[in-house]
């Protein structure tokens, strides 16, 4: 659950299970890089799943921001109605920059979803002792 | 409202432009987000990330820039392959 709620939107697995702070700090940190990636490249070209797959596949890891990110540009005209050229299209090296900030925000999305699923792991097992230290029923088992 | 949706546009559908200097100085901030996310996930206490982040950023920026001024030497010494 805590892991699927990161890929929902980074950071929010750490919250999840209890570590509030640490979720809020990587909730803002890597809002801040995917939404600064897009800030520099536009919305219309940050994301290209047929130009660039496999750093789209590294943006894929943001969930919920990447899908964010595709519902504004379906909404947006892709060209320009009167010469037909295409609209805020980012040149060289903006693209490029922001690809680069979007995909490592996925990547180290990827650190994050290991580690909660690691650590939400870990809280099963601490419990368990206190349970078997209880006495049995009856005082014998 | 108009407002925000303007602000909002002009920030993130149009692309910013990206001068030449200005692109060796948008590693920073990326490194710095780095060692942040890694930092927070490391540190048990939340108050040691400042000052641990802060280290790790500056020997990635350190390294990276090391990194480039080497293979610029190498580019001018022996040229583009």
């Amino acid at each position: 659950m805590a892991g699927l709620l990161g890929l929902f939107l980074p950071g929010l697995g750490h919250w999840y299970i209890g570590r509030r702070g640490q979720g809020l700090v990587l909730i803002a940190v890597l809002t801040a890089t995917f939404w600064g990636g897009v800030a520099i490249g536009g919305v219309r070209s940050t994301i290209n799943s047929e130009k660039h797959r496999a750093w789209f596949a590294a943006q894929l890891l943001n969930g919920g921001h990447t899908l964010a990110v595709l519902a504004w540009q379906s909404q947006l005209p892709r060209r320009d109605p009167q010469t037909n050229l295409p609209l805020g299209r980012a040149v060289w090296p903006s693209d490029e920059i922001a690809m680069v900030y979007t995909g490592i925000a996925g990547l180290l999305n990827v650190l994050l979803i290991l580690d909660v699923t690691g650590r939400a792991g870990e809280r099963s097992p601490r419990a368990a002792p206190a349970i078997k230290s209880s006495p049995p029923e009856g005082g014998r088992s | 409202m108009i407002g925000w949706s303007g602000m909002l546009a002009s920030l993130f559908v149009d692309p910013t432009f990206v001068p030449g200097a200005m692109r060796s100085f948008l590693l920073l901030p990326l490194c710095l987000s780095i060692s942040i996310v890694y930092k927070t996930i490391k540190c048990d206490r939340l108050k040691d990330v400042p000052a641990a982040s802060f280290v790790l950023w500056l020997t990635i920026v350190c390294g990276m820039y090391m990194v480039g001024i080497g293979m610029w030497a190498a580019y001018l010494l022996f040229g583009a392959p």
